[in-house]
């Protein structure tokens, strides 16, 4: 699948790379039926999951890359192979030019992970004690670790609780120390599956713009799954779907937004309360005299539109949204789960 | 050397966080040393008071008894001390699916496992007693120790906790298949083998006491190395180590497999309590 800007990269500038890789998982099937008891017990029906099929993926150095799918996708299962925790079952995983599963010791080294709901912070510990823990475990030099310490208490603001227990912190408070803790021993690439589930509006608007920075100034390599798409585009150049396992979508969010729709909401205020009969569009509501329609970009323009209007009434005033990212994304979803109906 | 300097600087990051825990606040610090102290007392006054009712129970004597109790206290004070944080019920972190949080660590897992639940200070006052315990018994004991009998006995001491390790180990490994079924199983292990350790086995029959020195190697805790090092049984004072090797290596391949296991399935559930306190 073709990206932007991606046709003349160099070998030493791919920081991710998955080929052609599989991961399947089998699952036992239980019959709930008292005479299925010794069928369960000695043969039970396995079933085969494929969490991933044939997935090709190429991520830059440098990249910001935002990883979305429905539930169930694949998304986890591809952070977890590219943080050295699962092994593919067939095809190849290199990530700075490294077999995460290999050399386990050293790759973990480079890289930083944060998954959403987890912490490595210690729970009974003021949220220092993590961070001197990190500093032995990871092998941080001592100059390394204080500027860090500095960077990320001033970026992150962890400074106000840096010296109460981590059990204490609020959600929005433990993500920021957790991601303060991943950065500690300079990462190249960031893995971050859900990082901002449960975290609070200002907490989740200033975690994003500190990947953002991160990104800028450090040029470190973000990989981030989400299920919020206004949180992902506002981060993310590009956008990676996965669907059942395979990668249907790969390119920027207006290629996206082209592929599936460019939906816009019109709301046109006239000098009476009946809509004008508009070709082309979908009529949501009348109140009062503003009516609201909806309607394809891709297929009609907003001028068209207007000249059919102002041909039956007098146009007093007009409003244009595009449709939230999320619209798109959700009417995405439906039409696959239609497809994998039919299949 | 380079191994020993991570090992010994990991241990070190651990005695501070455990230090840092235990003297948070005087009632606590007091609470706990009161605790572990009773605890560990408790596991093995059952067993002190039968010997000092009957002055000695079977071919052991009263001193003799007071002895193999040190050295089960001290056993379970060394486990306790080095293996907290749910290493040494290792079944829990698996079937949580905490092994991920080992796998994303810059070390081998066996480095993390070694030193991850090192707590020198609140966890050792079990340890402290098993030392008091056991220091009372050698005063009393009307014998000659000579270097090779400190040398058996570190040795024998060091293979018995060897030897709980790797039991737990041996079927906190099944939690890698059975996640949810087993994930309590090296408790269950490990108490069954700190409940009976202060038991002398003698007068058992030939069956029973093999399977406790095989299967169910609680034999090998207390009763059996102490009965060479005090020269109750012909002293073989080899054999405990011989079982914590064979019994290591059983362990070591089992989880390697798990792991094996463990890499290409992952966990499918994921419970944050127990392995970060």
């Amino acid at each position: 699948m073709n990206r932007p800007g991606h046709s003349a990269t160099s070998v030493s500038d791919i920081a991710v790379e998955l080929t052609e890789v599989d991961k399947i998982f089998y699952q036992r099937q239980r019959s709930e039926k008292v005479r299925d008891v010794f069928k369960n017990l000695f043969r039970p029906n396995v079933r085969e999951i494929r969490a991933l099929q044939k997935v090709n993926l190429e991520i830059d150095c440098g990249e910001i890359v935002a990883y979305a799918g429905p539930n169930g996708a694949g998304k986890s299962t591809t952070v977890k192979l590219l943080s050295s925790v699962l092994a593919p079952t067939l095809g190849t995983v290199r990530c700075l030019g490294m077999d995460p599963m290999k050399d386990r010791v050293h790759y973990v080294k480079r890289i930083g992970v944060v998954f959403g709901q987890r912490t490595e912070l210690w729970w009974d510990q003021p949220v220092a004690a993590s961070f001197e823990w990190k500093r032995v475990v990871w092998d941080i030099p001592r100059d390394r670790y204080d500027a860090m310490l500095d960077f990320v208490k001033d970026l992150l603001g962890i400074d106000a609780f840096f010296n109460s227990l981590a059990r204490q912190l609020s959600l929005g408070q433990k993500m920021r120390a957790d991601l303060a803790l991943m950065l500690m021993h300079e990462p190249e690439i960031l893995f971050l599956d859900e990082p901002t589930i449960g975290v609070d509006v200002l907490a989740k608007r200033n975690m994003l713009e500190f990947i953002k920075n991160l990104n800028r100034e450090k040029g470190v390599t973000v990989m981030i799954t989400s299920h919020d798409m206004d949180e992902l585009e506002q981060l993310a150049g590009r956008i990676v779907m996965i669907d059942k396992g395979h990668i249907a979508f790969d390119g920027d969010f207006q290629e996206l937004r082209r592929q599936f729709g460019d939906h816009r909401h019109l709301i046109i205020e006239t000098s009476d309360t009946s809509p004008p009969k508009l070709s082309g569009v979908q009529f949501v509501e009348s109140k009062g005299n503003r009516h609201h329609f909806t309607f394809d970009a891709a297929q009609i323009s907003i001028p068209t539109l207007l000249d059919q209007a102002a041909g039956q009434t007098t146009i007093r005033d007009v409003e244009t949204h595009r449709a939230p990212i999320d619209d798109v994304i959700a009417d995405m979803y439906e039409y696959w789960d239609g497809k994998g109906g039919e299949e | 050397m380079k191994t020993l300097t991570m090992l010994i600087s990991r241990w070190w990051v651990q005695a501070y966080l455990d230090f840092m825990w235990m003297t948070r606040d005087f009632r606590f610090f007091f609470i706990n040393i009161v605790s572990d102290i009773i605890l560990n007392l408790a596991g093995v006054t059952a067993v002190f008071l039968l010997a000092e009712r009957f002055e000695g129970i079977g071919l052991w004597s009263r001193d003799q008894i007071v002895f193999m109790l040190g050295y089960a206290a001290l056993v379970r004070g060394f486990l306790d001390m080095g293996f907290s944080y749910n290493v040494l019920h290792i079944s829990r972190r698996i079937g949580r699916g905490q092994m991920d949080h080992t796998l994303v660590q810059p070390q081998p897992v066996w480095m993390g496992l070694l030193t991850e639940g090192f707590m020198p200070f609140s966890g050792s006052w079990s340890l402290f007693t098993g030392i008091g315990i056991w220091t009372w018994a050698i005063f009393q004991l009307d014998a000659v120790f000579t270097m090779y009998w400190w040398l058996m006995f570190f040795s024998n001491l060091a293979s018995s906790c060897a030897i709980v390790l790797s039991f737990s180990f041996v079927w906190g490994s099944l939690a890698f298949w059975a996640p949810v079924a087993a994930e309590e199983i090296s408790s269950r292990a490990v108490n069954f083998m700190f409940q009976l350790k202060s038991f002398p086995l003698d007068g058992l029959s030939v069956y029973v006491l093999a399977s406790m020195l095989t299967v169910l190697p609680v034999g090998f805790v207390a009763w059996y190395p102490c009965r060479q090092l005090l020269g109750i049984a012909p002293a073989n004072l080899w054999h405990t180590p011989l079982v914590a090797v064979v019994l290591s290596l059983i362990a070591w391949i089992l989880f390697k497999k798990g792991m094996q296991h463990y890499e290409q399935t992952g966990s499918q559930r994921y419970l944050g309590f127990g392995h970060r306190g």
